[in-house]
């Protein structure tokens, strides 16, 4: 657990995460007061990596569910093990004789038959899925529910109940309450809105593109191999493409991948040709790509201008602003 | 502060932002855990616990600023401005605020705890005993700008001004008799003059933020009615985006709620085949059931939609709604017409749906600048497209049924609704203007299964609703 704001945001930034006040606030709020938190926000901005970092800076495991449509209960939290079950009734027809020697009248045979079957809905047969794991862990765990707008709004229901009390109701088994209440992080691209039902048991979190100063710093963190004015150029230009109304546009991800791939060329700056080449790292769309290739020439004819303009002062600096 | 939280709950509520009991609880709690020493981690905890839709954030903002930052504040820079007059710095003001109190404690026994609030700048003090004033003076009542004098009385009234101006009168005199220095004196005496002018400015911008609190509400409350209500033909360029996203969530209702009835359609007849194959690993033993599907039922819907300028602003509108239909249904016809029609169903499909849009708006397919013709579109209609029409079709038109007086063919209306399954109209003029002028609307409504007005956002929600019913 967290004892402070501070002391989260710290152990993030050990983890590579740069963490806002805000979103730590949230965190440190979601662990003290044992509370999901619903992560919403564009694609890329680091929604999922939130749990995986939350994980890893507090030493626990996690459990991860991607949700798709047409997700399941079956799939989601346990499953009866067919096939083992039918093993054991092969033995248990071997072992009847065994069984009923000495029994007298029906009703006594019928009773220890009975007996043994119960053995067949017990944990031993259930195969526990990412929800139920997270139940019964022994451990602390965090939690991640994955792009839960993908799942249908039936599966979102049947949540609820996980998330407001942290147990589940097996028909066979009767009630499981977790041993370890869970940190459980839930994701949406916000592809479908949320059920009332399910924001109200959540903490909300908002997550935004970052702006320059910020991606500069995560750049610089995730991609310390990059040259800086490299960087720079290239969060820039990012910044500038997500103004454009595209299709998809680019997230953080997106950017660390295009400053990977051009640090691997061994790219000190951009330039035009280079960027038309490597454009497809963060636009994935034919037609976004035709409207930043435009957006891009206006971008170097700007630069160019500037350059010009700033000929003789210092004009490495400015070239950005 | 809780009493606060449930105020601030209930302001959220009035600008539309849905705020439960349960979430205002959370609220507390909290707030409770990160308490309120630091502002961003504060309004960070409302945020995180009130407020669970983006698009609700930034009202959101707006009412903390207005909300939190409120009096507290409004204390502090009045304090400021004090110490600016004086023109000192902050640890002169500070050593000055020391030398006051032991004044205060000589010679200010008399004095009313307001008048030693005030002059030993404590603003927490203060900040309660204006808040309790407010409360007596009914200030959350006001309304408008023209009751700020009114209500600033009041206040002034309730905190008992005019005992404090006496009080300090009283002080200022006695300062007279006290071996200060001269310099020091002035000093004390200005001090006292300004500190009683801040009061009053604090007064003052107190109530005009109270004002201003209400004021937000109206607008935003207004607003959110208006657009909804709003007719198609008269929305400014930044209601038109508000709309489309308004459009485009009604879409995904229709999809949601299709998807279920879909889901929900009874299983079809068992399926041997593939229930042995699904239970292999159990021996054969058929643990896991398999049905078959039952064939999907295939709706299919024509749309023939009016762009003329007339109805402009709807059409737009409408062929949004219209492409959204097109990724719910796989077999959706979209055509446009003003005097001419022309088919649109690929230019929607393949298209996002900016591009589509002005495709069909702007004149590439037909020529939208023509006067309307509905006799004749509906003719054109009958006889090149009448093929996309069969029992399963339902037809939506869409459009003002202003003929300019040209023929009205009604006849085609009557041919396609009887190879169709219905027809809809949608019509986004007032129903009072029907039959008038050159609208052909009763002449055609005859052959429709149900013509309805759909001139703004909440009828066309009606419209939806009743076309999922069925």
């Amino acid at each position: 657990m967290f004892s402070s704001i501070d002391e989260v945001i710290e152990r993030f930034a050990k983890n590579n995460y740069i963490a806002s006040r805000r979103i730590a606030t949230v965190i440190y709020l979601a662990s003290s007061l044992k509370k999901p938190i619903l992560v919403e926000g564009p694609a890329g901005v680091g929604k999922t990596d939130l749990a995986k970092v939350l994980a890893a800076s507090l030493g626990h495991e996690l459990i991860r569910l991607q949700c798709y449509e047409g997700l399941d209960e079956g799939k989601a939290l346990y499953e009866w093990e067919y096939a083992k079950q039918l093993l054991y009734t092969q033995i248990l027809k071997d072992k009847i004789s065994e069984v009923l020697t000495g029994a007298k009248g029906l009703t006594e045979a019928v009773d220890r038959i009975a007996r043994e079957d119960e053995v067949f809905f017990s944990e031993r047969f259930v195969l526990p899925r990412p929800l139920l794991k997270a139940i019964t862990s022994e451990k602390q765990s965090v939690l991640l529910v994955d792009e839960i707008d993908k799942a249908d709004a039936e599966f979102e229901a049947f949540l609820l109940e996980l998330l407001s009390d942290f147990q589940i109701s097996v028909p066979e088994l009767g009630t499981l309450t977790a041993k370890h209440i869970p940190l459980v992080i839930l994701t949406s691209n916000n592809a479908r809105e949320m059920s009332d039902a399910l924001k109200r048991r959540c903490l909300h979190l908002y997550i935004d593109f970052p702006d320059r100063k910020q991606e500069l710093a995560i750049v610089r963190l995730k991609v310390p191999e990059a040259a800086d004015k490299l960087a720079e150029e290239v969060v820039a230009v990012v910044q500038s493409l997500r103004k454009l109304d595209l299709k998809k546009t680019p997230g953080i991800s997106e950017t660390l991948d295009w400053v990977k791939a051009l640090t691997l060329l061994n790219v000190q700056k951009l330039d035009e040709e280079l960027v038309n080449e490597t454009l497809d790292t963060i636009v994935k769309y034919e037609g976004d790509v035709r409207k930043a290739q435009e957006e891009l020439k206006d971008y170097v004819r700007r630069v160019r201008a500037r350059r010009g303009a700033d000929a003789t002062g210092s004009s490495d600096k400015d070239l950005l602003n | 502060m809780e009493e606060k939280l449930v105020e601030f709950a209930n302001l959220l509520r009035e600008n539309g932002v849905r705020v439960s009991l349960a979430e205002t609880l959370d609220a507390f709690s909290a707030s409770e855990v990160t308490g309120l020493g630091e502002r961003d981690v504060f309004r960070a905890a409302l945020r995180s616990t009130m407020v669970k839709r983006a698009s609700e954030l930034p009202v959101f903002e707006e009412l903390f600023d207005v909300y939190f930052s409120g009096l507290g504040e409004i204390i502090k820079q009045a304090s400021k401005a004090v110490q600016d007059a004086l023109s000192m710095s902050d640890q002169e003001f500070q050593k000055f605020l020391e030398d006051v109190e032991k004044m205060l404690q000589k010679e200010g026994k008399k004095l009313s705890e307001l008048a030693k609030q005030l002059l030993q700048n404590n603003s927490g003090a203060l900040e309660k005993r204006l808040r309790e004033a407010a409360r007596a003076a009914k200030l959350k009542g006001i309304e408008r700008t023209i009751e700020e004098n009114y209500f600033a009385r009041a206040l002034a009234r309730e905190l008992g001004l005019d005992k404090i101006e006496a009080e300090i009168k009283e002080l200022r005199e006695q300062l007279e008799k006290m071996d200060l220095g001269q310099a020091m004196k002035a000093r004390m005496e200005e001090y006292l003059e300004r500190r009683l002018k801040a009061l009053e400015d604090i007064i003052r911008r107190y109530v005009r933020m109270e004002r201003e609190k209400r004021d937000i509400r109206q607008r935003e409350d207004q607003r959110m009615n208006q657009i909804a209500e709003k007719s198609f033909y008269y929305l400014s360029e930044d209601e038109l985006k508000k709309m489309q996203e308004a459009v485009q969530k009604l879409a995904q209702r229709l999809k949601n709620v299709i998807a279920i009835r879909r889901k929900r359609a009874k299983k079809g007849r068992f399926d041997i085949k593939r229930t042995l194959r699904n239970n292999l690993d159990c021996g054969g033993v058929p643990f896991k059931l398999r049905f078959e599907r039952r064939k999907k039922e295939k709706p299919q819907v024509v749309i023939l939609c009016d762009v003329s300028d007339s109805v402009r602003n709807a059409s737009r509108f409408m062929l949004q709604f219209v492409y959204s239909l097109q990724d719910l249904y796989s077999r959706v016809r979209s055509f446009i017409f003003v005097s001419d029609i022309g088919e649109v169903t690929e230019h929607f499909r393949t298209n996002d749906i900016k591009d589509a849009l002005d495709v069909a708006l702007k004149g590439d397919i037909i020529n939208v600048y023509a006067h309307s013709n509905f006799g004749f579109a509906f003719r054109s209609f009958v006889a090149d497209h009448i093929g996309a029409i069969n029992k399963r079709t339902t037809v939506i038109v869409l459009g003002d049924a202003r003929n300019n007086y040209n023929l009205p063919h009604d006849w085609c209306l009557r041919e396609i609704r009887q190879r169709a399954k219905r027809i809809i109209w949608l019509n986004p003029e007032s129903r009072n203007t029907w039959g008038f002028g050159d609208s052909e609307m009763e002449r055609y409504a005859v052959h429709c299964d149900m013509v309805e007005e759909c001139r703004n956002l909440n009828q066309l929600y009606r419209v939806v609703d009743h076309l999922v019913v069925r």
